[in-house]
């Protein structure tokens, strides 16, 4: 019996066992059984979205606390004209665009000698130094950043030792834009590398040799050829750093507020869960829109999903 | 062969700059301590198509890419057109490569592809179009010019690549290996038309290739290598009758090799015996000298020999050995049969017979008579 060996046995036991439970012609629906899990946690999510556009329609009564029993859209007028939100909102994307445009171009050439260099070592250095930061957490990060950049930081402290500063460097808008680049590069480079792998060396040693230099090869062909690593990575960035809460309230000090802290200070200071769940609701809806409207305009299949084109 | 080529080069050099497209001169290139390419040394005379010729790793590549202006040489010298290109970067080169995956930009049209290099190179823009199609013309394309890439078959892809890099008229075509994934059908039409457009445009190409039957279909020249070092560069006639050495002899063609001791030599003819065989054989090479005793290997071509059933029906061929069939390979346009040759250490050897109707077919297992000329035996020392 040593030509048939004893796991060969036993995976034929099991899989007798499987056709009992699921018979064969049943195999279809396998993608789907293993798609459930998935999609039972996003459907317990759409539930709470449900609760929140509830909460969305009943204004606070500010003399008992209580919400009101009667639906109203009194929470969206106030949410869409109030300058204090209008003023959130601006910022957040404003923020968002320009910590996306400078992260993909600082993500683009680290992405571009990771993948390309010869040199394993280089390549392991640049792998560690992508993934460390994902070991300490964002909050312990911004602090760190408060320790830094701070008054009495080492930043500040270098610059009074050559008779400069101090200068204020937290608690301002560029700090939470510094504070989301730096959070957001590793994503970046991870989303850009496979784009840039894509690309074969030889298709850059033929531009070379058709007459390209190397700024002309990276504007014609690289560029263009890891468009979908771009399209990727941006929408990424753009809508991680859009909902992000723990830079902008710890780096901006409460003075910079994005969206996210907007909508905890009414969750959690001033207890208007209505105005909250408004909030929330008009950001999901502006994310989901800016990511229909990429795909629309680029269509998915340039993130390199559905049927590749060769 | 090799010999009398170096006298050439010799001479070459003095010629006025123009009628020496590549010269290539005692180029080194060592990856450690290993020698990709040894003492590389030819010549390309303008207009001609060189092919070099070798197994995977015997240097091809390497070389090719040197010529290019991807790698450079460890020692040595390139020069084009007479100028060495040591310091010139790939895209100073005037030189128009098609890779070996084709490398064509996706993101491109066929035109746009074509027109990449006159853009790169600051042709004048309003020449372009007009440029873009003639040479889409030249490869067949002309209706082809928006398609995208991924639109286009696998030979129309070989076509724009070739296009793409012959449109800015470049001094030197180089190939490197395009060929190598098509199907067979496709791979000899693209080789005809590799040779049709190099004829058309008079432009000086070397070519790399593993394939023989290529390399003696497209070649004025073709350069053999083998670990790293140049094995024989001759035309493509003399590759195949006049062998410089068992490699080339044995990497190209079918041909059997019957390993022996010499008895006998005079002038070129040379006897030995194989096992029990006594054999004839021709000794090509002039300055070495062969002595009896001396141990050689025969070599000869499975085409030049004949096989039949009976010795009398070989009796104009100076050497008739029995054997028996150990294996019949039916190849369409000719049978192959695989001889074991008791008298020779039972040595088994090919034999092609291109029309066997006219005789028998023999079985495996048949007893039959294999035979051939003396000339037709060439004898390298071992």
């Amino acid at each position: 019996m040593r030509a048939y060996p004893l796991t060969w046995r036993l995976l034929d036991v099991l899989e007798a066992g499987v056709a009992k439970v699921f018979p064969r012609r049943l195999a279809g629906a396998t993608p789907y059984l293993m798609l459930a899990p998935a999609v039972l946690l996003v459907g317990l999510l759409v539930l709470g979205l449900f609760q929140i556009a509830d909460g969305s329609l009943r204004t606070l009564d500010t003399t008992t606390f209580l919400m009101s029993e009667s639906y109203s859209l009194d929470n969206f007028r106030r949410a869409l004209t109030e300058p204090l939100f209008r003023n959130v909102a601006l910022k957040s994307f404003t923020g968002s665009l320009i910590v996306t445009a400078i992260t993909l171009m600082l993500a683009l050439p680290y992405a571009y000698v990771m993948v390309r260099t010869k040199s394993a070592a280089l390549r392991k250095i640049l792998l560690i130094a992508l993934f460390l930061p994902f070991f300490i957490g964002q909050v312990v990060r911004a602090y760190g950043w408060l320790i830094i950049l701070g008054n009495q930081g080492l930043v500040n402290e270098t610059l009074s030792f050559l008779g400069i500063g101090p200068f204020r460097l937290i608690y301002n808008y560029p700090a939470v834009l510094f504070g989301l680049i730096q959070y957001m590069l590793p994503f970046a480079v991870l989303m850009l590398a496979p784009a840039l792998t894509a690309i074969p060396e030889e298709t850059e040693a033929a531009a070379e040799s058709l007459g390209a230099n190397w700024i002309q090869t990276f504007i014609h062909v690289v560029l263009p050829m890891a468009r979908p690593g771009f399209v990727g990575a941006g929408l990424v960035v753009m809508t991680l750093s859009l909902t992000d809460f723990a830079i902008p309230a710890i780096l901006g000090g409460g003075s910079q507020d994005f969206i996210a802290n907007a909508i905890y200070d009414q969750f959690f200071r001033t207890s208007d869960q209505g105005l909250g769940a408004t909030l929330a609701l008009l950001l999901v809806a502006a994310g989901s829109t800016l990511v229909a409207l990429v795909f629309a305009l680029v269509g998915t299949g340039t993130l390199g999903m559905g049927r590749a084109k060769q | 062969m090799t010999a009398a080529k170096t006298g050439l080069d010799r001479l070459a050099v003095e010629k006025p700059v123009g009628s020496t497209a590549v010269s290539v001169r005692n180029v080194n290139m060592v990856f450690g301590d290993y020698r990709a390419v040894d003492d590389a040394s030819f010549d390309l005379e303008e207009g001609k198509f060189l092919t070099i010729l070798g197994p995977s790793g015997s240097g091809k590549t390497t070389l090719l890419r040197m010529i290019a202006g991807f790698q450079a040489p460890t020692s040595g010298e390139i020069a084009i057109n007479g100028i060495p290109v040591g310091q010139v970067p790939p895209n100073k080169r005037s030189i128009g490569m098609v890779f070996q995956k084709l490398a064509l930009f996706p993101h491109m049209t066929a035109a746009q592809n074509v027109a990449f290099p006159l853009k790169m190179r600051r042709f004048d823009a309003r020449t372009i179009p007009s440029r873009v199609a003639k040479y889409l013309e030249l490869v067949k394309l002309g209706g082809f010019a928006n398609r995208r890439i991924h639109e286009l078959s696998g030979g129309q892809q070989q076509r724009v690549a070739i296009a793409r890099a012959l449109v800015f008229e470049p001094d030197l075509l180089l190939l490197d290996e395009p060929l190598a994934a098509l199907d067979r059908k496709l791979r000899e039409e693209m080789q005809l038309e590799f040779r049709r457009i190099q004829r058309e445009l008079g432009v000086s190409t070397i070519n790399v290739t593993h394939d023989q039957r290529e390399a003696l279909v497209v070649s004025d020249e073709i350069i053999v290598m083998d670990k790293g070092r140049i094995q024989q560069n001759a035309k493509p006639s003399a590759t195949y009758r006049q062998p410089s050495n068992s490699f080339v002899a044995g990497f190209i063609g079918v041909t059997n090799f019957l390993s022996g001791l010499v008895t006998d030599v005079t002038d070129s003819d040379v006897a030995f015996v194989a096992g029990t065989q006594p054999l004839f054989g021709r000794w090509v090479s002039t300055n070495v000298r062969l002595k009896a005793g001396q141990t050689v290997k025969g070599a000869v071509r499975a085409e030049q020999i004949r096989v039949a059933a009976t010795p009398d029906r070989l009796d104009d061929l100076q050497t008739t050995v029995a054997g028996t069939v150990m294996d019949v390979i039916f190849e369409g346009e000719r049978v192959v049969y695989e001889v074991r040759l008791p008298s020779l250490q039972d040595a088994t050897i090919r034999v092609f017979d291109h029309d066997p109707s006219q005789h028998a077919e023999f079985e495996a297992g048949a007893r039959v008579f294999v035979g051939w000329n003396a000339r037709d035996v060439l004898i390298f020392a071992e």
